[in-house]
């Protein structure tokens, strides 16, 4: 955790890209969150760990029919880390929007 | 570049990183909503079953009406049965997002009008002698459908993503986005 709310955990790309999906659903298909963000099984599989590590995350297996099949969700404190994330972005931006957008110019987009 | 932005305290972040978050998280929660709604295609298909429903029961054959009826109704019926599993093994949208019961409304009203603008059509032009009086109303009601159908999965695309939103403004309040 850090200042403020703000999450280093949630920050990084490719977890900010899974919580983010986590936040609005109830949960979501492992083969989905997969495909939606163009990660490769293990890739997925490494960042969900990390985020189950943190309690962020629950992963549920579940056998449908024969096939398995992973579902990860987000966890309560884990929607609750990541209201925190969001609101200290939030206030990030409109602190510096308050400290005036002319005196600090605005980077361009990459 | 003479300016350089300097990154929050605590957290290395520059403004323009947290608006570039804020976007990303807004973009996911888009796709999520995106991929829960019923695809264009659909309505099409659904469409095409409707008017050839239609035309085999004018076309007075007992032949043609054994088959085609039983099988568009079947290819409707496994479109529709089949899609809603499909997108609720994905994934399943967060309970505060779902559009609740103005989309349901939404989604009732437009079962309402597409049968009211078969049946209406159709015994119109029943009643005026006109040929292929039910190809013809079912075809205003598969109109309606093509139309409305996308339309009234818009009003619930906006509807949800207002609701998430919302979630994101509360944030700050101690809402869970």
């Amino acid at each position: 955790m850090n200042t403020a709310g703000f999450d280093e955990l949630i920050h990084a790309p490719t977890r900010l890209q899974i919580v983010s999906l986590l936040a609005a659903s109830q949960w979501a298909d492992f083969k989905y969150i997969r495909d939606e963000l163009g990660l490769s099984d293990s890739a997925l599989s490494k960042q969900l760990s990390i985020l189950e590590s943190a309690g962020y995350v629950e992963i549920r297996k579940a056998f449908v029919g024969k096939r398995p099949r992973t579902s990860a969700s987000l966890s309560k404190a884990g929607r609750h880390a990541f209201g925190q994330h969001v609101a200290a972005l939030q206030r990030m931006l409109a602190k510096s929007q308050q400290d005036g957008g002319a005196k600090t110019p605005m980077k361009p987009t990459a | 570049m003479g300016d350089t932005e300097q990154p929050e305290a605590g957290t290395g972040t520059t403004r323009t990183e947290a608006a570039a978050e804020l976007a990303e998280i807004k973009l996911r929660q888009q796709k999520v909503i995106e991929s829960v709604l019923v695809r264009v295609w659909y309505w099409w298909v659904m469409a095409a079953g409707m008017v050839a429903i239609g035309a085999a029961r004018d076309s007075h054959d007992r032949v043609v009406q054994a088959i085609t009826i039983p099988l568009a109704v079947l290819v409707m019926v496994v479109l529709t049965g089949a899609m809603i599993p499909e997108v609720r093994r994905r994934i399943q949208v967060h309970s505060a997002t779902q559009p609740g019961a103005h989309g349901a409304a939404a989604i009732f009203g437009l079962i309402v009008l597409v049968n009211a603008a078969t049946i209406a059509t159709a015994a119109s032009l029943a009643g005026h002698r006109v040929a292929h009086p039910l190809t013809i109303g079912y075809g205003a009601g598969a109109a309606v459908l093509v139309i409305a159908g996308p339309l009234v999965m818009g009003y619930c695309h906006r509807l949800m993503l207002t609701r998430a939103r919302q979630q994101m403004k509360d944030a700050p309040n101690g809402g869970t986005p």
